[in-house]
């Protein structure tokens, strides 16, 4: 048998549309990481929160698609910063990464991920809500269809990331944020309200996590238990692309989201959720720093 | 404090005197005292007590080993259940299909968890911190997928009617009698772990903890410790896990080792206190009763184990045990000061 | 140090000795254990049905005089959960009779554990064949069991959809079995090989990668074996990536439960499937129970899982006021032993089932699957208010699948 092309196409495209959503909800988390220190292991319950946002403000109040998208970002903003404030706060003000707090940051978001299911499972249940959102037909290319909202879905993740690139090189809030992310005490010391930007970085990811939620919410409907896979992957994207890289986050999803597919295609489909953590763990063995070269921190 | 100290005195005093006799005397005497108890909790319950307490010795042999990992190599690893699930799938496999009794299977189990520790461990003298604890939850999951999707290995049916051990006759069919093989090895696995962490390797793994880079200067081979970190915690784990495997009524299912397991692992260790020699221990039996308790409360049981984990690692990072501990040191100073003003030596 | 432990046992032994004093068995009181998922909404409203039913039976004033009481558990679909769950049940509450659980792969493990502490035990709804096969003489199942619905499928597929199907069958224990057991039904029935088949993750997500390949094998039909929420979606998918409604979906017998029409919307108009009842069923008594069902839970169409966790509960009710019970603190055994053969000797028992349901004594699957009617429901519009129709209805023989 010939070795078909055309599908092969399809098995990339298909990598590609959700490598992106992969790649937002990662770059939230290296943002987290490169700011912070830390790695939020909640960030997943986050981006279900979020799809669940975008869900009441699409389904009950009525709001057009674009602007419920809008409102869950914000309103996951707004979850992130109050949890950063309440309780991460207290944690990570005794530093992250490597030390004794930054086990205890872990342990605390692994906490927080199974008080934010819960709460999520005991407001909307645990049943999958289907999400509609009519966009119309799906593009035909040949024999290749693709849903519209997979296509928006890229279109989104290209606006956020370099919105979000805008904001950190061109803006003067941004250069503060950057400033904090490299050195806390110093920052401080320059007269930069630190705290202030700790919460923003937090806000911000957690606000790309909300948009990855509301997008897909349309395609694989909303469900409590959605965010632990998509954790997973995203932290595999995330490491793939360099921990604490912007740009290698979104490319690091892209590769995931490809590896997946291609292994799902030719390999064996059953194993298909292994095939992340295999890429993770290849990446951590050869190339720790990941593919765009971020010095892995040790903090000893 | 004083009636605390009233009580726990003569305790103390009576472990220091039969400690004199031998090391393993005061070991001994717990394990001649707990070896009736299903009779007691039978006796006074129901069976039902005493399939709590199996399961307690279980969680006990898994937080032990996370314990020596986590809180006295300082690494932090979330695959524990992986390697729990290793020792788990591979015991029963071997009983399964090759017929071999218990006393084999248990032991090669526990060696192929000990072999895929190695493979976890490797990446571990490389990686620290998040990076390490995302490995390890990679391979965690990875795990439990792959028990999933396998059909040698039960997949989505779980391996049913696994064998249960025999000795000369007497088989370890109901909870009473399982209960016999399990205190015996969660007593010979909390002693071996007082003996690692008392020995030079013990300190070792503290010293790596406290301070890596200090610790290789003064000539402690980092990456050989932290590897045997992890094996011995993946010893353990297989160890848990095999006897988990063969417990009545003999059936594992990949939905037993997914993240919730380490979940509750964690609270545990957290708990009982991160490093403190009892912690896991502690940390186990709490957790299991007030699970037991909670058990008609469903909907809310997340969100109690949850809360309690963030609040722990908020306001009580150390555990119990770090409460245990702060009140043997303040003893300590108490009992040096009197000591100084009664003029005694 | 060791100190410190042994307090802590103490400390652990009073805390569970005012636990023990709070149940003390009364006398006169039928005890009913319940272990089932309690996480989806379904389950829920349908552990609640459970509920309601037995106050019902006790306000009417229970059976025979005596009351039931039961306790519900939530073994959210966990083995370990479930053993835990029975186990409690079994020595603590001492219930005469375990009902449990919803998911095969808690059933499995809980058959051993009533085998030995020989307790009655009646399963709501696993279909799993091999929970029978096990020859315990405690266990009795109301639902069908998975070897039948793939008899009845694959002749149906093989008379009038065709014979290139193509098998997507999710991990769970449920869907597996109910694929398996297809595609040796396909062979053995029309010998024929699956055109396709995929095994994929038990909450998979995205299908898009089988749908591709499935449209490039040109099938007569797709079967999607997968619980609920997972079936919905690659439904759903199987549209987006172009598959043609001429290409019949065939689902496994929870794509009966209502999350299948309501989340895949259109996408589930046409999926047939093999379950145990259809709301659209005509008799009396179905009529009465869906209006039940709609006033009391608001359940537009119940699916399976309702009509037997009911029959179930009057079976039980039946069974219950057959048994010669003492009921007093020495007669535990003999009245669990009387409650299992009064459920033995249950035959033709007309209820929601499509057919009678009937056991019988020896420890057989032929004797304790004791439903073997189902029916074949295809839906005919999708979404919150679904509609189905039945398309045939078939009882098997005893010992069909074995």
């Amino acid at each position: 048998m010939d070795f078909d092309f055309s599908s092969l196409f399809a098995f990339i495209l298909f990598g590609l549309t959700i490598g992106v959503v992969y790649g937002i909800v990662a770059l939230g988390i290296s943002l987290i990481y490169s700011g912070l220190d830390i790695v939020h292991f909640a960030h997943g319950e986050i981006y279900m929160f979020g799809a669940f946002f975008g869900l009441v403000f699409s389904e009950q109040v009525g709001v057009p698609y674009p602007l419920a998208l809008l409102s869950a970002m914000i309103c996951a903003g707004v979850l992130g910063i109050v949890i950063e404030r309440v309780f991460y706060r207290r944690l990570t003000r005794a530093g992250g990464g490597y030390t004794v707090a930054g086990m205890g940051m872990i342990i605390c978001g692994f906490g927080m991920s199974v008080v934010l299911q819960n709460i999520a499972f005991l407001i909307w249940g645990a049943d999958a809500e289907p999400f509609h959102v009519d966009l119309g037909e799906p593009y035909q290319f040949g024999d290749i269809s693709l849903p519209k909202s997979y296509a928006l879905t890229a279109v989104m993740a290209l606006f956020l990331m370099a919105a979000l690139h805008f904001f950190l090189v061109r803006t003067k809030l941004g250069l503060a944020v950057r400033a904090v992310a490299h050195n806390k005490d110093i920052a401080f010391l320059m007269g930069i309200n630190v705290p202030l930007m700790i919460s923003l970085i937090f806000g911000l990811a957690c606000a790309l996590a909300a948009a990855a939620g509301t997008l897909i919410g349309p395609m694989q409907s909303v469900q409590v238990e959605m965010g632990y896979l998509m954790l997973m992957k995203a932290f595999a994207a995330a490491v793939v692309g360099g921990f604490g890289s912007l740009p290698g986050a979104i490319v690091g999803g892209l590769l995931v989201g490809i590896f997946e597919n291609l292994g799902a295609a030719y390999i064996s489909p059953s194993h298909k959720d292994i095939y992340a953590f295999l890429l993770l763990i290849l990446v951590l063995m050869i190339k720790p720093s990941g593919l765009f070269g971020v010095e892995a921190r040790v903090k000893a | 404090m004083t009636v605390a100290t009233a009580i726990v005195r003569p305790f103390t005093q009576a472990v220091g005197k039969l400690s004199a006799v031998h090391r393993l005397a005061p070991w001994l005497l717990v394990y001649l005292l707990l070896l009736p108890l299903p009779y007691v909790l039978s006796g006074l319950f129901n069976d039902y007590y005493v399939y709590l307490a199996n399961r307690i010795c279980i969680f006990i042999l898994l937080t032990v080993g996370l314990n020596i990992v986590k809180g006295f190599c300082g690494q932090v690893t979330i695959g524990h259940v992986g390697l729990y699930a290793i020792g788990a799938v591979s015991s029963a496999l071997v009983s399964l299909h090759l017929g071999a009794p218990f006393w084999v299977s248990f032991p090669i189990g526990v060696l192929v968890a000990g072999v895929a520790g190695i493979i976890v461990g490797l990446p571990s003298v490389r990686l620290e911190g998040a990076y390490l604890a995302l490995a390890t939850l990679g391979l965690g999951e990875s795990v439990r997928i792959m028990i999933a999707v396998t059909p040698l290995f039960g997949s989505s049916t779980g391996l049913i009617g696994i064998p249960t051990p025999e000795i000369g006759g007497f088989v370890f069919d109901s909870f009473e009698r399982y209960y016999y093989l399990l205190i015996t090895a969660t007593m010979i696995g909390i002693y071996l772990s007082f003996s690692i962490l008392r020995s030079a390797t013990g300190r070792a793994f503290m010293a790596i903890r406290e301070d890596t880079i200090a610790a290789s200067v003064h000539g402690i081979n980092v990456p050989q410790y932290k590897l045997l970190a992890f094996v011995i915690s993946a010893l353990y784990a297989g160890a848990a896990g095999a006897l988990f495997a063969h417990m009545p009524p003999g059936y594992i299912h990949h939905n037993n080792f997914t993240i919730i397991e380490m979940v509750t692992l964690l609270l545990m260790v957290v708990l009982g206190g991160i490093g403190h020699i009892w912690g896991g221990v502690i940390g186990a039996i709490i957790v299991t009763i007030i699970y037991d308790q909670t058990l008609e409360f469903y909907f809310y049981q997340p969100l109690l184990f949850g809360l309690s984990m963030v609040i722990l690692v908020m306001f009580m990072p150390r555990g119990i045990g770090g409460v245990i501990d702060r009140y043997f040191v303040t003893r300590r100073f108490i009992g040096a000061r009197e000591g100084k003003t009664d003029g005694a030596p | 140090m060791t100190a410190t432990k042994n307090r802590l046992i103490a400390a652990g032994l009073a805390a569970s000795l005012v636990a023990g004093m709070a149940t003390v068995a009364a006398a006169g009181e039928i005890r009913v254990g319940i272990t089932m998922r309690m996480i989806s909404e379904n389950g829920q409203k349908y552990g609640q049905m459970v509920m309601d039913e037995i106050d019902m039976i006790n306000k009417a004033g229970g059976i025979n005089g005596n009351t039931i009481n039961a306790t519900l558990l939530n073994d959210e679909c966990k083995s370990d959960k479930g053993v835990a769950n029975a186990t409690k049940l079994i020595f603590q509450e001492k219930v005469h009779l375990l009902i449990g659980s919803t998911c095969s792969s808690v059933s499995l493990p809980i058959v051993d554990v009533t085998a030995k502490a020989e307790v009655p035990q009646i399963i709501p709804h696993s279909t799993n064949a091999k929970i029978t096969q096990k020859g315990s003489a405690w266990v009795f199942r109301v639902p069908v069991s998975g070897r039948y619905y793939a008899g009845v499928n694959a002749k149906y597929v093989g008379e009038n959809i065709g014979k290139k199907i193509a098998y997507l069958c999710a991990a769970d224990a449920a869907s597996q079995n109910d694929c398996e057991a297809m595609q040796s039904q396909m062979k053995s029935q029309h010998g024929v090989e699956p055109a396709y088949a995929a095994q994929v993750q038990e909450k998979e997500v995205d299908f898009r990668t089988h749908m591709q390949k499935i449209k490039t094998a040109n099938v007569d039909g797709i079967m999607i074996a997968a619980l609920a929420e997972t079936m919905a979606r690659a439904l759903t998918q199987s549209y987006e990536a172009g598959i043609p409604a001429s290409v019949r979906r065939i689902g496994s017998s929870s794509a009966s439960n209502s999350p299948v029409p309501s989340i895949a919307g259109d996408a589930a108009k046409g999926v047939f499937f093999a379950a145990a009842y259809a709301a659209a069923d005509r008799r009396p008594i179905a009529r009465l129970f869906n209006e039940m069902v709609r006033k009391r839970y608001n359940i537009n169409a119940p699916d399976h899982d309702f009509s037997q966790a009911y029959d179930l509960i009057r079976i039980v009710e039946l069974a219950l006021g057959r048994a010669d019970l003492k009921l007093d603190s020495g007669s535990l055994a003999a009245d669990r032993t009387a409650i299992r053969d009064a459920i033995a000797s249950v035959e033709n028992y007309q209820g929601l089932a499509s057919g009678p349901i009937s056991f019988c004594a020896a420890p057989t699957p032929q004797c304790r699957d004791g439903n073997r009617t189902a029916v074949l429901i295809a839906y005919t519009k999708g979404g919150e208010n679904y509609v189905t129709e039945v398309l045939a209805r078939v009882t098997m023989p005893a010992d069909f699948g074995l």
